[in-house]
């Protein structure tokens, strides 16, 4: 039967009266629920009037006069406008479908269900969203709408010099992107940032990475004897809280009174090191530090890995001649990182972002001339150096928004490409 | 024997301080052939396994490879492949890597190994397969990739560590067909452990019954059936009904306070004996005309038989396999042929049990 071949027009009517929730439902003689609806949604447009209008009006001018209009409170306000208007289209979309279905019962002749039945089902049905909606509401104003206030923010021209209340705060489009791409300064700092937090994220991850497998497997030989006491010696850096590690390493490196100039280096005869002045020691410093943090993570994980592999793959392979190295490459090796592979991205995330062990270290520094950032500043601490230090919000706005572009893309596709995501049962 | 392939001589297999796996063992295995070692789980029957491989050395003893001592040559050395329990595929290969990838390590040439594998994959039905992953096979095929990699590399034996049991029932018989018919084709030495007695009869010249280190018994299948040697072996292969008895002379037996004609011969008179009885070779039939009486306690069916659980005046269980059904509390009579009684004595050896057999029956057997 196709629509509209009913005697009767129940859906139809029921769509347009709901144009005013509540009416369709009415229409239906379902009281209770269209009284309800009509309650809801008056008493929605009461309460949340003045919020919309201003909200709204509040976030398409961002103020029109300095000291009255506080331009951020009002970027503010206009999105929890705009929260509020998604909850209230949803509810709308709701009591339009709700009406249009029962409508569409009532033309196939079938009976509409009674308030018993509608109270068992939307218990029933509604249970797990009923459940979900407090985490949800949490999740809406905790995670969704500070991505909200820095994907705007990255519009505006909000700086030290665009200020509220003394001044007022504007939209600008696009211009904190382009800038970051056309004026110089601004270019060259970006572009060594980037190059330095990629060479940062690749070296200083693949060291631990390498370190914790290369110990893993050593330790796991055979042969080795007293295993347990050399497993917890080599995850002890990874008991300590890495701040404290981090900040004990920052002395140690000191540059006039730290041990590693005045004891270690000065017992080899070796002049002593600018490791905090200069950028290219600093950066050395920064990846040996990271590996001695990183290894003991990939160390215990490996370890799980290796002792799962079954031993007669090795069997296998010595009857057919294999070497040890032959074993190690063809066997081992594969397996670990099938294992592991989704686990050493995240590994490569976290050191991209490992705001950590760059600010604690040496701030980010030493200082560049010509350049807003330090010699060792990646982006999530440049980034944080511009908002706490330099009071250019938007710029860093941008700039965060750039930096979630190649985190997300560079996980989805990798996440996509492991193997470790297709298949669950490797070994 | 000039056609034994492997031969060991009093192998001893002993960790530490602790019993040892394998005690004093000695037998020789003759070229294309297929063998099984069958034996509870610890028995070692693996332990033999792993000496013939090259896993594991003997703690004393010679074993014997084309007549050369092989005690200390190298697992790659030896010209024996071994088809693990759990395949040890590798996971991360597909099935041609896998299959090739003993002659990889041997650094041969592309086109070559190309046409061993395939060969190889044809051997065991798997042509066109090459490049499907491990994970998309199913546990027989699987099965069939681990003994394709055994045999590509032409070894002379080939280990086969129990390799069915990962199966279900009808692939795992089915497998039995395909393992055997392997072997025909190849006629290569074949050498199968399982624990799993119907295997082994349905697949083996020969069978080796291993217990708590020692081979009990060596013997075709029918031997080892028709005529087990001590109570393990009775009990460890096939259903079996033992009393303990005494032999009145040869040819007359004493169980269950009555006398029975039978055909096994070469004993003391007055001998204490265990007598095995099968469970298929038991009839059911009227008490007046069964030479024991006995009770039903219990019946299950299997399919192609009854299993009706019975029990004598003394207390011993009958076990009975029949097609007829049998009413639970009931008395019946069993009946049963002077052939289907065997009579075992205790603590013999495998050569005195051999040799009283060959002088006290005539080739006519026991039981059917």
């Amino acid at each position: 039967m196709s629509k509209g071949s009913y005697p009767t027009k129940h859906q139809r009517n029921a769509l347009i009266l709901s144009i005013i929730p509540g009416l369709g439902q009415l229409y239906h003689k379902q009281y209770l629920k269209g009284i309800s609806f009509l309650v809801l949604a008056a008493s929605f447009f009461i309460v949340f009037r003045d919020l919309l209008n201003m909200g709204l009006w509040g976030l398409i001018t961002l103020g029109e006069k300095p000291f009255r209009d506080h331009s951020v409170f009002l970027l503010v306000e206009g999105i929890l406008a705009l929260i509020v208007v998604v909850f209230g289209l949803g509810f709308y979309l709701f009591n339009l479908r709700d009406a249009y279905k029962n409508g569409q019962k009532r033309d196939e002749g079938e009976r509409l269900s009674n308030i018993k039945e509608q109270y068992r089902n939307l218990i029933d049905n509604g249970f797990p969203y009923l459940i979900m909606s407090p985490g949800f509401l949490l999740l809406v104003f905790v995670v969704i709408f500070p991505i909200l206030f820095v994907v705007l923010l990255a519009f505006t021209n909000y700086d030290l010099y665009h200020s509220p209340p003394a001044k007022l705060v504007d939209w600008v489009g696009f211009k904190n992107f382009l800038d970051i791409f056309k004026i110089d300064i601004w270019r060259q700092t970006f572009f060594s940032v980037l190059g330095w937090t990629l060479v940062w994220t690749f070296v200083a991850t693949t060291f631990q990475v390498a370190l914790g497998v290369f110990l893993a497997i050593i330790v796991n030989q055979k042969d080795v004897k007293g295993k347990a006491i050399i497993r917890t010696v080599f995850i002890l850096p990874w008991a300590v809280p890495a701040f404290v590690s981090i900040l004990v390493f920052a002395g140690m490196f000191n540059e006039t009174f730290g041990t590693i100039n005045k004891d270690i280096i000065a017992f080899f005869g070796i002049e002593p090191i600018k490791w905090m002045t200069e950028p290219l020691y600093t950066r050395i410093a920064l990846i040996m530090i990271q590996s001695w943090l990183g290894f003991p993570f990939i160390f215990a994980m490996t370890t799980g890995v290796l002792q799962s592999i079954p031993e007669e793959l090795y069997e296998a392979a010595t009857v057919d001649g294999a070497s040890s190295f032959q074993k190690f490459k063809n066997i081992t090796l594969p397996l670990v990182l099938f294992a592991t592979a989704p686990i050493l991205i995240t590994q490569y995330t976290f050191n991209f972002n490992n705001f950590n062990l760059i600010y604690l270290f040496n701030g980010g520094g030493p200082a560049l001339p010509g350049s807003n950032a330090g010699g060792t500043d990646i982006l999530i601490s440049w980034i944080y150096r511009l908002t706490m230090t330099s009071a250019q919000y938007s710029k860093a706005a941008a700039i965060t928004m750039l930096l979630s572009l190649i985190v997300i893309s560079v996980a989805l596709w990798q996440f996509k490409r492991t193997k470790s995501f297709q298949e669950e049962d490797m070994m | 024997m000039a056609n034994a392939i492997i031969e060991f001589k009093s192998v001893t297999k002993q960790y530490d301080n602790d019993p040892p796996v394998l005690d004093d063992v000695s037998f020789e295995i003759e070229r294309g052939k297929f063998y099984t070692l069958l034996g509870p789980s610890g028995c070692g029957k693996t332990t033999i396994l792993r000496l013939i491989a090259g896993f594991t050395e003997a703690s004393d003893g010679e074993i014997y490879f084309n007549n050369k001592i092989t005690n200390h040559v190298p697992a790659n050395k030896r010209q024996v492949n071994t088809v693990f329990q759990d395949y040890a595929l590798f996971p991360h290969l597909n099935v041609f890597e896998n299959v090739a990838f003993g002659l990889r390590i041997k650094k041969m040439k592309n086109a070559e190994i190309e046409q061993k594998v395939k060969e190889a994959l044809s051997f065991v039905n798997l042509e066109g397969y090459e490049n499907r992953e491990i994970r998309e096979m199913s546990g027989g095929q699987r099965q069939r990739v681990a003994i394709a990699r055994a045999i590509v590399n032409e070894p002379e034996v080939i280990l086969l560590d129990e390799p069915l049991s990962a199966l279900d029932l009808k692939l795992r018989t089915e497998m039995q067909y395909e393992l055997r018919e392997l072997q025909r084709r190849l006629g290569i030495t074949f050498i199968f452990v399982t624990h799993d007695q119907e295997e082994a009869l349905a697949m083996s010249d020969e069978i080796f019954v291993i217990n708590k280190g020692k081979i009990q018994q060596s013997g075709t299948p029918t031997d080892i059936y028709d005529e087990p040697i001590n109570r393990f072996v009775a009990d460890f292969i096939g259903e079996s009904n033992i009393v303990t008895g005494k032999m009145v002379q040869d040819q007359l037996v004493e169980m269950v306070g009555k006398r029975f004609e039978c055909v096994d011969g070469g004993f003391q008179s007055n001998e204490p004996v265990e007598i095995v009885i099968r469970p298929e070779d038991l009839e059911i039939t009227t008490v007046e005309r069964g030479k024991l009486q006995v009770k039903v306690d219990s019946q299950l069916f299997r399919g192609v038989h009854y299993e009706i659980s019975s029990y004598d005046q003394d207390g011993n269980e009958w076990l009975v396999h029949s097609t007829k059904k049998a009413v639970v509390g009931e008395e019946i009579g069993l009946y049963f042929d002077p052939e289907a009684i065997h009579v075992m004595r205790f603590n013999e050896t495998e050569e005195e049990f051999d040799k009283r057999l060959e002088a006290y029956t005539d080739g006519s057997g026991h039981g059917k």
